[in-house]
């Protein structure tokens, strides 16, 4: 059964189109990214299929129920961690805790184990006792991320999730919302940071001027869209003004640039098997030393912006 | 648990401040203490109805436990503002609960407030109300008025927090709206005593008649249009809720 399925949906704010007859679906156990520009759709399709607006067009079904008809039965089963900050200001870590699952109907006992392990997992023990209102931002979206897990769900909409947390932090997020995968939590993830998407979601759909541009999974959105391959390489001479007029006349190669930060340039190609060899060739030729060469694969984010331009275009 | 119980315990304890709970209780006792005895050397003992004579201070007294209810109604705007500037409105309505369930939790919540204040201020004032002697008819009466006060003042700031778009209207146009209902009402003065345009106004204020109603019980005064003025703040409390709800649900999430 698929956990999300959404035909033609659309949802309108008088002329404008937020979303425009998107489709797809969601399967159990996936972690599904939706990815989009600034404005592209994705916070308005999370409010609707999370029943907080109705859709102007279109059937949806979350966790097998009717949204028009049973959104209280879809309400009861899902957990959203919203773009916006949510808190309330005047009550502790452990206390926000503890209150989120008692609105849920979670046993006390439950509640206090819960409220135990989320503190540690989340590293918000040592602020257990101080007010929302005086934490950070970072520790502030990590008690929005922790509060979500104080009840159950069979579906987690997760909106932006790590805006404002740090590398460490966002990783450890991150893995944590993989064993819940793996307990078998179904996932609806936005997020700007792509290397976040590649590394939690199953399949990704990318959204553009309210519509579904294309769906697939990471590895096939970089096949298919991330056409170039960069060659990385630094000399031990440093730079070489005459090497790189060389390589701008090799057919195969887009373009080099030249790190400022460590001195490698960075050769963009499509066939690095070609450029590889002659790289080596005209190093050779002008008396210079290669000290060190590597091809970085298409990331997604390369992916993500050909993905966006070809739309465009 | 029920769903109610749980929201207006959550209201409760994420919303109450400490701080404004307690100048919610100073205010009215100020009042009390402070402006009641002193007025009462200057203003002799006055007939309010029903044959009923009282001091000022006793007046006074009723007047403050009432003013307790727009204290208490104020709330119900806080409340509604700071979960949607929280993002608590959200996020509570993507959870296991209604709109319609929502809204009623606060005005619930507000009504124990409301309601709470004014019993503990009416407590704190039993030194000046000594001598007075409440039946159940006196109770419930008096009980009455607070609730559909509190409905009143509860609903007029839900309006008023989703009409306005920033906190400081929100605290400024509150602050004025009630210093209007305060001073216009009976609560200071017996509005049959004051100059037509005041009386005029009085008429429309849903304050006037939570206080007439709550004195006539308290003092046992009430008099021949008491029903019209239940007739009256009940249909205002209504009105005013209607108005509240409607104001809700347009709220743009």
């Amino acid at each position: 059964m698929d956990i999300i399925a959404v035909e033609s949906l659309s949802k309108h704010y008088g002329d404008k189109k937020a979303v425009d007859d998107v489709g797809f679906t969601v399967s159990k156990g996936e972690v599904f990214g939706f990815l989009g520009p600034n404005g592209a759709g994705k916070t308005t399709t999370i409010k609707v299929l999370t029943t907080l607006v109705r859709p102007t067009s279109g059937n949806v079904r979350v966790l097998g129920h009717d949204l028009r008809k049973e959104a209280k039965q879809i309400r009861n089963k899902i957990g959203v961690v919203q773009q916006q900050e949510s808190y309330d200001q005047n009550i502790s870590v452990e206390g926000g805790l503890d209150l989120y699952g008692f609105l849920w109907d979670v046993p006390k006992q439950k509640r206090a184990e819960r409220v135990e392990i989320l503190l540690k997992q989340f590293g918000l023990y040592e602020a257990r006792k101080t007010p929302s209102l005086d934490l950070s931002i970072g520790q502030r979206r990590r008690l929005q991320v922790a509060r979500e897990f104080m009840h159950d769900m069979d579906l987690l909409f997760l909106d932006e999730p790590t805006v404002g947390l740090d590398s460490l932090a966002r990783r450890a997020t991150l893995d944590f919302l993989k064993e819940k995968v793996k307990n078998g939590l179904t996932i609806f993830f936005t997020t700007h940071i792509l290397e976040e998407a590649e590394y939690l979601c199953n399949r990704i759909a990318v959204i553009n001027n309210g519509k579904i541009v294309t769906t697939d999974t990471p590895q096939n959105l970089k096949r298919k869209f991330g056409q170039s391959k960069s060659v990385d390489f630094k000399l031990l001479e440093g730079t070489s003004p005459e090497l790189v007029k060389l390589i701008e006349r090799i057919d195969d190669v887009n373009k080099i640039v030249q790190d400022v930060s460590d001195g490698a340039y960075h050769v963009t190609t499509a066939k690095p098997e070609v450029v590889i060899p002659m790289l080596y060739q005209l190093a050779a030729r002008l008396n210079l030393h290669i000290t060190s060469i590597y091809i970085a694969e298409p990331t997604l984010e390369d992916a993500f912006i050909s993905i966006l331009q070809e739309d465009k275009s | 648990m029920n769903v109610m119980v749980r929201l207006v315990y959550r209201n409760l304890r994420a919303n109450l401040d400490k701080g404004s709970l307690f100048f919610e209780l100073i205010f009215p006792l100020f009042f009390i203490f402070i402006q009641g005895a002193a007025v009462s050397g200057i203003v002799p003992p006055f007939d309010i109805g029903n044959g009923r004579v009282v001091s000022y201070s006793l007046f006074l007294a009723a007047g403050a436990v009432t003013l307790t209810v727009i204290n208490g109604g104020t709330n119900a705007g806080t409340q509604l503002w700071f979960d949607r500037r929280h993002g608590m409105f959200e996020q509570i309505l993507m959870g296991p609960f209604t709109r319609a369930q929502y809204i009623f939790s606060i005005i619930i919540t507000t009504l124990i407030i409301g309601m709470a204040a004014s019993i503990l201020v009416f407590v704190f004032a039993l030194p000046v109300l000594s001598g007075i002697s409440i039946t159940l008819q006196a109770a419930l009466l008096t009980g009455f008025a607070l609730f559909l006060g509190t409905i009143f003042f509860g609903a007029f700031a839900i309006t008023l927090s989703v009409a306005l778009k920033s906190s400081e209207a929100f605290q400024i146009i509150s602050t004025v709206a009630f210093f209007i209902f305060l001073f216009t009402s009976s609560v200071f003065f017996p509005v049959d005593r004051a100059p037509g345009y005041i009386q005029a106004v009085s008429l429309l204020n849903p304050l006037t008649y939570t206080t007439d109603m709550f004195r006539a019980g308290l003092f046992d005064a009430a008099t021949t249009i008491l029903p019209l003025e239940i007739t009256t703040l009940s249909i205002e409390a209504a009105i005013m809720f209607t108005v509240a709800v409607a104001a809700f649900r347009r709220i743009k999430v």
